[in-house]
């Protein structure tokens, strides 16, 4: 062996095994750290084809990257440079033991050298574009808006570095190997004989030194690679893939899941003493948990569009998480300290770390911020992001749930609501005495349980018209309750509502961690839907929508649910409902969270729209699955929103620079939101008001003759602030 | 120092109530709840302890089978344990009545400080905390608007808040105090205080028990008779007029016919 050959194998291996034992170390310290995390919910680990479908579309397809075309494209040249690029580090290791190494059968094929060349070279230009987006995206540029703002810059930017070192120092002793003689392709690698060329000056011992240099810079190089992922954020090239393959399907949004301790659900009836109550500490998420802290990568997607990031509150889905996962790994030696005697040896920084509250403020020392956990409003833009199904939501409330059962620290103005639903079973606290107030001014007699003396829904009845808190209690939602009431007379639907016999589903509750009161109320309408013999439901609000069609099934409630606008565009599709008279109008339509997002109703309410004559419609810039919240979801309708600008203002600025006549969407909670926005903007006397209202509504003046509807309501004026629910 | 908190279960204020053969109020119809009033005299209660008072809490209650959850609503949110008065002949029972068992129950359990909330939200008398200490012959201090327990000194201070003035009155304990809805909200228990407040030791007493004659309590007993309840009819919608040229005349018209001009 040459003294070349024996530098090249013996520095190569050290590195390799110097580099192996300290990636081992870390990656050996993860695990413990996961193996002591809760375990995961029965399921979540199976389904292989539903995998493998997503490891296909997700992780090689880049799906949810390219959604985002220039940085998506740059990311699927990175993702697929180096899957392809793992061959040259083949090439490189087989280099270190045979100086013409040869990948076997294609290993001299001159395509292969050709592709080789070509990926190395495109992983380049996408590194120049990364630098690119990161130099005009910088957070000292662009503040709050960039995308950046709070990630760990200086690794970013190692990590190119990294990747164009990969790429030198690759190309580099190819070139030196082109012309040494032992280059595995006679043609093909173009790059590396360009390189070689340069190289040719040194003449044939100086390509000699260059090439047993060379390797042993690119396998060290692909080593401390090694070594650098596995200590900072671009551990996601591994765990993201893992993070794929066990994500809730088809999205974790929709349906909250049940508080589990151990992996099993929490009996709220006769709960274990030590039962886990949510996330109180960071090693009360489960493994899968803590591997969505590891998969993200800081990209920002989230934050982008965030609600509240994009008002001004402290809350970004991005910090976030990784304000957990900096917390989970400055735990760690905390958590896996062997006895309380390890513990109180280590340094004060990792002893101080393992004792800081995971909720509280920067006064007492927590992870994360109340104003950072209360301000999201489980709007789910940010799981609908995130290119590594990264469950926020699901994280966000679990924090939520330990501090409203266990610690009952939560914003003042949401224990109102919860009174109000404990006691009056809606949250304005008015009681079911008032459930049936909206039905009076109809000209025809609205039916309700119990009123012909049955206790059970009549074998006519086609749907259970469940009115909820807002349609019956809301003056603008009774606007909407009544133009569907008319809708489904006019179309000859039976129906039957449940006046005081309903209550809340719970929603709002459930969102702001109180799962017993949610299951008490779920419980409760469960008994009665399931007493009365309901089937298929129609409900005109998203967030009921959401709980009896998704949540419900967790309680044993199983029913057929659909939205009013699914039943109408249904009706008017089949000929039952006729919208004749023109509504001249231009309107733009506001995709509700837990209609669109979280439930995929996004056609429906349009094709109502569009098959009303006259009417043109405007889409907003962020719609459909990008589509802003109103601010009301997450039981923050419930909250004051005190820290930066309105979440619904925000929205309504939005919707009023397409200067539409009429704003609608399919929520009472948005219609609401969007009206008090729709007011501040347009202030008092509006030179041109703008109504804010279902889509329902705009139906209803189709199908009914001219005049026949009920008069528009004065422009919107100013609504009670959140929280303003004094019984 | 023992602290006896007087609360009531009362129907719940936001459901429709509905009226007995007896004309009193049919509670199996209804849902009840800890009087929200009263939740305000368990606050106090409970801060004092947190402020470091050494005290035992207890709640009272008089009242049918039921009432029990409201004492254990109060355990939620904290104190030792309850004490619950019940017996069927208490059925009718006017104020008089009531302070006489709530007065035997307290001395049957002895007391120091006795917190009462500033009216119940079914009868909203407000009579019963002055009519107790009457009777157990102490200090009486109501409509506190807070509440200040010197340990040391044997004193309980209170501030009342009236319409042309803040009065400060002190108080020899043991005294009977009835405090506002002004003294500080009270807390939403966590799960883990419900669960514990399930837990906590509750002690049923009869009118035997208390040596009270069943003749001395109940309808037949009180001083007033209910001779009928008529349920008052829902509240008209308003009569909205859209001005067409017209309004004045028919609001005019409207104040005629009622003979206000």
């Amino acid at each position: 062996m040459t003294r070349g050959m024996t530098f090249r194998l013996l520095v190569g291996l050290l590195v390799t095994a110097a580099a192996l034992a300290l990636a081992g170390r870390r990656l050996h310290v993860l695990y413990r750290l996961g193996r002591l995390a809760q375990p995961v919910a029965p399921g979540r680990t199976t389904g292989a084809a539903a995998v493998l479908r997503a490891e296909v579309v997700e992780v090689l397809g880049q799906r949810r990257l390219l959604r985002w075309t220039l940085p998506g494209l740059a990311h699927l040249l990175t993702f697929w440079g180096f899957l392809l690029l793992g061959l040259t580090i083949v090439e490189g290791y087989g280099a270190l033991f045979v100086r013409d190494f040869a990948l076997p059968v294609v290993g001299r094929q001159a395509w292969l050298g050709a592709l080789e060349d070509t990926v190395a070279l495109l992983t380049l230009a996408s590194v120049v574009v990364f630098a690119a987006i990161r130099l005009r995206h910088a957070p000292a540029r662009e503040g709050r808006r960039s995308r950046f703002f709070g990630s760990h810059l200086d690794g970013a930017w190692l990590i190119l570095f990294m990747i164009t070192n990969v790429v030198w120092t690759l190309l580099l002793y190819r070139g030196a190997q082109v012309n040494t003689g032992y280059f595995p392709f006679r043609s093909g690698a173009y790059a590396s004989e360009a390189v070689a060329r340069l190289l040719e000056p040194l003449g044939e011992r100086g390509n000699t030194v260059v090439e047993h240099v060379g390797v042993v810079l690119a396998v060290t190089v692909v080593m401390v690679f090694l070594v650098l992922v596995v200590h900072s954020k671009h551990l996601h090239i591994g765990a993201a893939v893992a993070n794929v393959a066990l994500a809730r399907r088809p999205r974790a949004l929709g349906a909250l899941q049940p508080v589990r301790s151990g992996g099993r659900e929490v009996d709220f009836e006769d709960p274990g003493e030590d039962d886990l109550m949510g996330v109180g500490k960071v090693e009360d998420l489960t493994w899968k948990g803590l591997l969505d802290l590891a998969s993200c990568t800081e990209c920002g997607r989230c934050q982008s569009q965030c609600p509240a990031w994009n008002t001004g509150k402290p809350l970004s889905p991005k910090l976030f998480v990784m304000g957990l996962r900096d917390h989970a790994l400055a735990k760690a030696p905390y958590l896996l300290a062997a006895d309380d005697a390890a513990r109180a040896a280590l340094p004060d920084a990792a002893r101080a770390e393992g004792e800081r509250p995971l909720v509280g403020t920067a006064q007492e020392n927590g992870v994360i911020d109340p104003d950072v956990l209360w301000s999201c409003t489980t709007c789910g833009a940010c799981v609908e992001q995130c290119p590594v199904d990264i469950e926020h939501v699901d994280h966000v409330v679990d924090l939520r749930r330990h501090q409203m059962l266990m610690e009952s620290a939560f914003p003042e103005e949401a224990g109102i609501m919860l009174r109000n639903l404990e006691h009056a079973g809606d949250p304005w606290g008015r009681g079911g005495g008032h459930r049936l107030e909206w039905a009076e001014p109809l000209p025809f007699e609205v039916r309700v349980l119990g009123d012909d003396g049955a206790d059970r829904l009549p074998d006519d009845v086609e749907y259970l018209f469940w009115v909820g808190c807002a349609g019956a209690l809301d003056d603008a939602a009774q606007r909407t309750t009544r133009a569907v009431a008319t809708l489904l007379h006019e179309a000859g639907v039976s129906f039957m509502t449940l006046g005081g016999a309903e209550t809340c589903t719970g929603d709002a509750a459930r969102r702001a961690g109180n799962e017993f009161l949610f299951r008490m109320l779920a419980q409760a309408n469960v008994e009665t839907l399931d007493a009365v013999g309901a089937r298929r439901i129609v409900v005109t609000c998203a967030h009921c929508f959401n709980a009896l069609a998704n949540e419900y099934p967790q309680v044993g409630g199983h029913y057929e649910v659909v939205h009013h606008t699914q039943l109408l565009a249904d009706l008017v599709a089949s000929g039952r409902l006729t919208p004749v008279t023109p509504v001249e109008t231009t309107l733009t339509y506001h995709d509700a969270c837990y209609l669109g997002r979280h439930n995929r109703i996004f056609a429906p309410p349009r094709e109502l729209l569009g098959a009303v004559p006259g009417v043109r419609l405007a889409e907003p810039p962020r719609t459909r699955e990008r589509s802003f919240c109103c601010g009301a979801g997450g039981a923050r309708m419930w909250m004051d929103e005190t820290i930066g600008t309105r979440i619904g203002h925000e929205r309504a600025r939005e919707l009023l620079e397409l200067s539409p006549d009429v704003v609608t969407a399919a929520c009472p909670f948005c219609i609401l939101m969007l009206g008090d926005g729709v007011a501040a903007h347009l202030g008092p006397e509006p030179a041109r008001p703008v109504e804010v209202t279902d889509v329902a509504e705009i139906l209803l003046r189709s199908v009914l003759p001219a005049r026949a509807a009920e008069p528009a309501p004065e422009p919107a004026e100013p609504a009670e602030p959140a929280g303003g629910t004094t019984p | 120092m023992h602290v006896v908190v007087l609360v009531k279960h009362v129907p719940e204020p936001t459901a429709t109530w509905s009226f007995a053969d007896d004309l009193t109020l049919d509670r199996a119809a209804v849902e009840g709840r800890l009087s929200e009033l009263d939740e305000y005299a368990v606050e106090q209660a409970v801060r004092l302890v947190e402020s470091g008072l050494d005290a035992r809490v207890t709640y009272l209650t008089l009242g049918p089978a039921k009432a029990v959850e409201g004492l254990r609503k109060a355990l939620s949110m904290g104190g030792d344990d309850g004490v619950h008065v019940v017996d069927p002949a208490v059925h009718g029972s006017d104020a008089l009545a009531t302070s006489l068992v709530l007065a035997k129950a307290l001395q049957h359990i002895g007391f120091d400080l006795v917190l009462a909330g500033m009216a119940s939200t079914d009868a909203e008398m407000s009579v019963v905390p002055a009519m107790l200490a009457e009777r157990l012959g102490v200090p009486q201090v109501t409509f506190g608007g807070d509440l200040a327990v010197d340990a040391a000194a044997g004193t309980v201070t209170v501030h009342r808040d009236g319409d042309d003035a803040t009065e400060e009155v002190v108080a020899a304990l043991p005294a009977v105090v009835s405090l506002t809805d002004r003294t500080g909200q009270p807390r939403y228990p966590s799960f883990k205080a419900i669960m514990a407040g399930k837990k906590k030791p509750v002690q049923t007493l009869t009118l035997a028990d208390l040596g009270v004659a069943p003749e001395q309590v109940g309808a037949a007993a009180a001083g007033v008779v209910v001779r009928s309840v008529s349920v008052r009819p829902p509240k008209q919608a308003g009569q909205v007029v859209v001005d067409d040229g017209t309004a004045a005349a028919v609001v005019a018209d409207f104040l005629v016919a009622r003979g206000f001009a």
